[in-house]
């Protein structure tokens, strides 16, 4: 009779349990509370917590408060542009421009110098040593800025595969060291052509007439210019105001989060790397045509002396300007007699 | 020649110096961060150790959790 009760109790249980538990499984799979109210409702949500600020961050007890720093949207959308942007952006730009050149100099050649004339062989000098060596030292920083600037972009993709991750390692540290310490020679080789160059740069009526002529590049003839040209100048400001640029950004980066906070940084990287792949492309074109895009460019920083014949068809009135000066020295030399 | 040379001579010695500069400017990770109570391992360090028994050696050769 016990054996019986006890047999017809765990009957009762059983059928319980089993008439229960598809009913509760089918709850928890619906996220329903049996009562039918849903418990977390009141509890705070990502996007109620995103309507307070931009990111979601708690508390640390070290001093670096960044590191309380949850999550942050916006640094995905830095992601986006630092890995699947940029590398875009930067080989059209350095492919692009290097694809320009080579069909401008397909098509137009080497310009050439003009026919021999009276001047031609005499020297006349365009760049002192002080130019010269404020501009081959930024000249030099540059490359190495541009290379281990590339390599931020690029390494990983196209170097890494071919030399292995430990050579690039290796490499990248390397590549790094120069970029952050080659900045600076850079920064004050920028500061004295800005105060060597300046006075020669200012544009003026005569720089439009030289653009409307098409610069000597387009047809035979040269256009008037002074000690620098339109195309020259354009060069020039696009040195300084790059330059300036890329070391405000580049100082804001050297010195982590001491100016301003992540958003700012990731911001700060986007601008230094946007303006770093259009200044590489724009200095490559400089390069162009002051080594293999025009005979007797090169002269004027190689030497510091160019060829009088091309001066003159070149910077016409920047000759006179220094034939009048020199004549006028000469004159003082020979009929005045200095202060003692 | 001459003055090319002398620009590279001269970016690298502006380097150089600049490289002192800014180390002295800058601290380590472990430095900036530690506080009297949190403790930052040194670089190549971790808080157990490398047989993981709490025995680790900092850089440095000072040893904790002996």
């Amino acid at each position: 009779m016990r054996r019986g009760m006890t047999l017809f109790r765990t009957i009762v249980v059983a059928t319980a349990l089993a008439a229960a538990v598809p009913a509760m499984a089918q709850q928890t799979r619906d996220g329903l509370n049996p009562t039918g109210q849903n418990p977390t409702a009141d509890s705070v949500t990502e996007e109620f917590l995103f309507k307070q600020e931009p990111k979601i961050g708690g508390r640390v007890s070290i001093p670096d408060g960044k590191s309380a720093n949850l999550i942050q949207p916006q640094g995905r959308e830095y992601q986006a542009f630092r890995e699947g942007w940029l590398p875009w952006i930067g080989g059209i730009a350095v492919l692009g421009i290097l694809g320009l050149l080579t069909a401008f100099f397909l098509l137009r050649g080497r310009i050439a110098l003009d026919d021999p004339g009276p001047d031609t062989g005499k020297k006349i000098l365009r760049f002192n040593s002080f130019e010269r060596f404020a501009h081959w030292m930024t000249a030099t920083c540059f490359i190495i800025l541009s290379l281990s600037g590339l390599n931020y972009i690029f390494g990983k993709r196209l170097l890494m595969p071919l030399i292995g991750p430990e050579a690039f390692g290796t490499l990248s540290q390397w590549a790094k060291y120069s970029h952050l310490y080659l900045a600076w020679p850079f920064m004050l080789g920028i500061a004295i052509m800005l105060i060597v160059w300046l006075k020669d740069n200012i544009p003026e009526k005569l720089d439009w007439e030289w653009i409307k002529a098409g610069g000597g590049l387009i047809g035979r003839g040269h256009p008037h210019a002074k000690r620098f040209n339109a195309g020259q100048k354009v060069v020039f400001w696009m040195v300084v105001g790059f330059g300036a640029a890329m070391s405000v950004t580049g100082v804001v980066m050297m010195f982590p989060f001491a100016v301003t906070d992540i958003n700012g940084m990731q911001v700060t990287q986007v601008i230094h790397s946007l303006i770093g792949v259009v200044f590489i492309a724009g200095i490559l074109a400089h390069i162009y045509i002051g080594s293999i895009g025009m005979e007797g460019a090169y002269d004027a920083m190689g030497s510091g002396k160019v060829d009088l014949g091309w001066a003159k068809s070149h910077h016409d009135l920047w000759v006179e300007e220094q034939q009048a000066k020199n004549a006028s020295v000469a004159q003082l030399g020979t009929r005045q007699v200095p202060a003692e | 020649m001459k003055v090319f040379v002398m620009s590279v001579a001269a970016a690298v010695a502006l380097a150089v110096a600049a490289s002192f500069l800014l180390n002295e400017n800058q601290k380590f990770a472990y430095e900036a961060f530690a506080t009297s109570g949190a403790r930052v391992s040194e670089p190549g360090t971790n808080l157990v150790g490398p047989k993981w028994n709490g025995e680790t050696t900092e850089p440095s050769g000072k040893k904790h959790g002996a």
